[in-house]
């Protein structure tokens, strides 16, 4: 009891119940419900605070609140009453046109709150470093002989250090490794983590977040490791705080690492991620070859605090490493360009050398959804407001009547209009708060709706307005010019053909943008089909690639003998990356009658003699290697390499990189090793020494389910101490096209939505429609009409309504996707078919609606609809 | 009708009132008639309730001692008052009155 009895009520709830409750009850009130809850939370905590959310909800109600005077002393207040009254009394009278109203208007807001959430995650990402709008990163374009640029990040160590010295705009320089896997060892226990080596400046330009250690001195010592909370928390249990810093961590088994700082996990929101960071100096003494121009060796970023000065960097950067490199022979023809740091997240495609948008297109897109779903949303409201203003039309006269202005029944629509959007936006948040766990795991993120800060209650608040506003405007513009004696004379009113014509216009775009949408999904699924069905030019499926490291690396020989011994395995192949997401390359490639003043990076892909077979690669000329033969200075070329060689037969042709001299013994088939964004590169295949190998590729009988299992026991009996780490090449295939799929799966859903929204409006309006002319179809019945002749009549106006929206629809449709295709190097064709799918679907929906609604019009006794006048 | 008609549950809230006597106050209210007459209540509902009652003046109300579970609230007690006696008598009388002229034929089952 007496520790229970600190638990106390929710605040939240507490803090609404006070704001709206009225004085004189307040005390006994919130007396009542806290002994209450003391006494349920002896029971169950979770339960009471759920049952005190329940019954502060239920306390708000008529009675208790208190009295709102907003205007005090004004008597607009008792005109706001009534139309609260009036509007509430409406609401409820036509429950089912309420429904439709809030349905569509809930749908449309809970889009595109889960839209913009979505994008102002995708906006957030880097922009957390306090300096980041004054940090650049350095870029190479390389030229490539077949006129293609492909543009890099690893750019020569000397660069940055020169950078250093010479440019007085540039206040600091950064070099970074790229990511790096490394064992940290403290004591017995090891473990893999990925990190990166990094220059003492790292910390004060980027706001990576230190908790323990100093940001100055930090990176001093080639002594020094910096680790995350996470790694941390695994080497040193829960009390590294006190226990980590000066400690020592053997990293790769060989050199002592004095820990001289933690840093706070790097999160999503960062495209910069690592675990450890040791300096770079470390590395640089390690590897001498990075002191070269010729040599990529690091990241580079450049601190301009004046950014009208970037541009002179930039134009002064130009050609630094063409400059520097003259007369070596590794030499490229390259040039530089930086790019700010906080636009590369979604600006990470480079076309020809230049920036060519990425991800910001994803997000430029969802953007234009999310208005489109808000828009579309409200013109449901419209129509549906206005077409059935006829039933307000005696109150609208009378209260003319009475002596109301236009302006005074225009601020009553519009008041109505904002409530029932306050009333569906809080809804919406609830809907939003219950399917963000789904969205999240559809989307791959941890989005959520954070109530304590201000911009979401500014955004709700904007929003409500928003749509309040805009699907209020056309009602209160439309409904105070009624005729005063029509109206109160009832019956059913006759519009203006501008309303009319207005509202079949607002169908009409509404339409023309689900069938946009349609198309958009229709064309970006068929795309991404076209892109994970693609022949690559080799066997993804049932190729297994484990990585090498640890003891495997000694006992390759070994490890593949016993891989081969298990009956599932059919090859193995030792390799030195996944062939389908590959980047190793030389620029000193020479061969036979090659043009000396031609600088060309060819990838290069070190395997052994197992490869071809393993990979399931088609040889077009020539042979595959043969461990019979010496194949160690034999080289396999792709066929793009041998167009870029420019031989007719280049077997047997010699070629030499690396200072290997060797000959061409066969051409296999294009393969795809990276993605299809980018045109297939020249490669190189070469088995000179397969201890190279840092993947170990196993291909599986297709029939065998237990294959992994396999390979992972015969893995963890020769490397004991590591982890088993693999892939499957055709799932990691289909990750790298993860933001596709992504994208597939969100365009699907909204285009849904939008239909179904419209379907909604449409209902909306075919019954309004359909009453509006109840006599005349019982005219037409009573001499002789069939129902389905009935139908057709009715039916007829909004077919030509939604075919105009498909004349709208296609060109803008054909052009944005045609566009959005263009970016792929390899591409599905954009067909008839999608169209006609797109406004098939669109037709169907909306004619069912049309007909689901007027069939009931359609078959009732023409008596009915006769009798009275 | 009008101002002294009651509702069945306004009834139910009175005589609840009145059978707790001196200790009539929200919490043991609408506990007493979760046990007694196995239906829930709402503080929502109950308070409502309580606040027309007394403005109907068949109740009158006082403030008791602020106490520790109630966050430091005081409770505010109940009383019936004589009108609110007479109110419910009048109902009782009603439902006597028409069980009265209910004849007996009509509850006998037998044959139905």
């Amino acid at each position: 009891m007496s520790q229970q009895t600190h638990i106390q009520p929710p605040k939240l709830p507490l803090r609404f119940l006070r704001w709206f409750c009225s004085p004189e009850l307040i005390e006994d009130v919130e007396g009542d419900i806290n002994e209450l809850f003391g006494q349920r939370v002896q029971a169950n905590e979770k339960k009471a605070k759920r049952l005190f959310y329940w019954d502060v909800l239920l306390l708000f109600r008529p009675g208790i609140i208190r009295s709102f005077n907003i205007y005090k002393g004004q008597n607009n207040n008792a005109m706001f009453k009534n139309y609260f009254k009036i509007a509430m009394r409406n609401a409820l009278r036509y429950k089912g046109y309420t429904a439709l109203n809030l349905l569509g208007l809930i749908v449309g807001i809970v889009s595109s709150i889960l839209l913009l959430l979505w994008v102002a995650d995708e906006r957030s990402v880097d922009k957390f470093h306090a300096q980041g709008d004054q940090i650049y990163q350095v870029l190479r374009n390389m030229k490539q002989s077949n006129g293609q640029v492909s543009t890099g990040t690893i750019i020569p160590k000397p660069l940055g250090d020169l950078v250093a010295e010479e440019y007085s705009e540039v206040s600091e320089v950064t070099q970074l490794s790229s990511l790096m896997s490394m064992n940290l060892e403290r004591g017995d226990e090891g473990i893999q983590e990925n990190g990166r080596f990094a220059s003492p400046e790292f910390l004060s330009m980027f706001s990576f977040k230190l908790i323990d250690g100093n940001k100055a001195t930090a990176l001093d010592q080639l002594n020094n490791i910096l680790i995350s909370r996470a790694v941390a928390e695994r080497l040193f249990g829960s009390d590294w705080e006190s226990e980590a810093l000066g400690q020592i961590i053997k990293i790769d088994g060989e050199y002592d690492q004095i820990v001289t700082g933690v840093f706070e996990n790097v999160g999503d929101n960062s495209t910069l991620d690592f675990d450890w960071l040791v300096p770079i100096q470390a590395y640089v003494m390690a590897n001498a070859w990075v002191e070269d121009w010729g040599n990529g060796a690091f990241e580079t970023y450049l601190l301009i605090p004046d950014e009208a000065k970037a541009q002179a960097v930039s134009d002064r950067i130009l050609m630094e490493i063409k400059e520097h490199t003259e007369g070596n022979p590794n030499a490229g023809d390259e040039e530089l360009m930086l790019q700010k740091f906080t636009n590369r997240y979604l600006y990470s495609n480079y076309e020809n050398g230049v920036i060519a948008g990425g991800r910001i297109d994803y997000v430029r897109i969802m953007t234009v959804v999310a208005v489109f779903m808000l828009i579309v949303a409200c013109i449901n409201f419209m129509n549906l407001t206005t077409a059935r203003s006829s039933r307000r039309s005696k109150e609208i006269g009378l209260r003319k009547v009475m002596g109301a202005p236009k302006k005074s029944i225009r601020v009553q629509f519009f008041f109505e209009a904002i409530m029932l959007s306050a009333l569906a936006m809080a809804l919406s948040i609830a809907v939003v708060i219950v399917l963000l766990p789904f969205f999240n795991s559809l989307v791959d993120k941890t989005l959520v709706l954070d109530f304590s800060s201000t911009t979401t209650w500014w955004f709700i608040l904007g929003l409500t307005f928003t749509v309040g506003i805009l699907s209020g405007s056309y009602p209160a513009i439309l409904l105070p010019t009624f005729n005063v004696i029509q109206s109160i004379k009832g019956g059913v009113m006759k519009q203006s053909s501008f309303a009319v014509h207005f509202r079949k216009g607002l169908v009409v775009f509404q339409f023309a943008i689900s069938t946009l949408l349609l198309i958009g999904t229709a064309v970006v699924y068929k795309q991404i089909d076209y892109v994970l069905n693609k022949d690559l030019g080799m066997d993804k499926d049932n190729l297994l690639a484990v990585e090498i490291k640890g003891d495997l690396g000694g006992r390759l020989e070994t490890y593949k003998s016993e891989l081969l011994r298990l009956p599932q395995v059919t090859s193995v192949s030792g390799s030195s990356g996944n062939p389908l997401d590959y980047g190793r390359s030389t620029s000193s490639a020479n061969w036979e009658g090659k043009n000396p003043a031609d600088g060309y990076e060819i990838n290069v892909l070190l395997t052994d003699e197992n490869f071809i077979e393993t990979s399931g690669m088609e040889i077009l000329e020539g042979r595959a290697f043969n461990s019979q033969l010496k194949d160690s200075t034999n080289f396999l070329i792709n066929e793009v390499a041998a167009n870029l060689m420019g031989f007719d037969d280049p077997i047997g042709k010699k070629l030499s990189f690396w200072g290997i001299d060797g000959q061409i013994v066969g051409v296999v088939k294009n393969f795809h090793m990276q993605n299809l964004y980018q045109p297939i590169a020249p490669l190189i295949i070469t088995c000179i020494d397969p201890s190279l190998s840092t993947v170990m590729l196993i291909r599986t009988d297709k029939n065998a389910t237990d294959a992994l299992a396999a390979v992972e026991s015969v893995t963890k009996e020769l490397n004991p101490g590591e982890d088993f780490e693999y892939l499957y090449i055709d799932q990691a295939y289909e990750e790298s096209y993860a933001s596709e799929r992504t994208m597939r799966t969100l365009a699907n859903i909204f285009a849904l939505v939008s239909i179904i929204i419209s379907s909604l409006g449409l209902l909306g309006l075919a019954s309004y429609s359909a009453e509006q002319r109840s006599k005349e179809i019982g005219v037409r019945k009573v001499h002789g009409a069939s129902v389905w002749q009935v139908l057709v009549l009715l039916s007829k106006d909004y077919s030509k309504l939604i075919l105009m929206a498909f004349v709208l629809a296609i060109p803008v449709g054909y052009y944005f996707t045609n566009d959005w295709l263009a970016k792929f190097q390899f591409r599905t064709q954009l067909g008839y078919g999608v169209f006609i799918l797109a406004c098939a679907i669109v037709f169907g929906v909306g004619i069912f609606t049309v007909i689901s609604k007027s069939y009931h019009a359609a078959s009732i006794n023409p008596v009915k609809s006769l009798k009275e006048e | 009708m009008g101002k002294q008609s009651i509702g069945e549950f306004e009834e139910v809230i009175l005589l609840t009132v009145a059978i707790l006597y001196e200790n009539a106050y929200g919490i043991s209210i609408k506990q007493d008639i979760e046990e007694r007459l196995q239906r829930k209540v709402s503080v929502g509902a109950m308070r409502t309730a309580l606040s027309r009652l007394e403005k109907k003046g068949f109740l009158e109300s006082e403030f008791g001692e602020a106490t520790s579970i109630r966050g430091g609230k005081r409770k505010r007690f109940y009383k019936v008052t004589p009108y609110g006696k007479k109110a419910l008598e009048r109902v009782m009388e009603t439902r006597k009155r028409l069980w009265e002229a209910i004849p007996n034929v009509a509850f006998d089952f037998k044959f139905g």
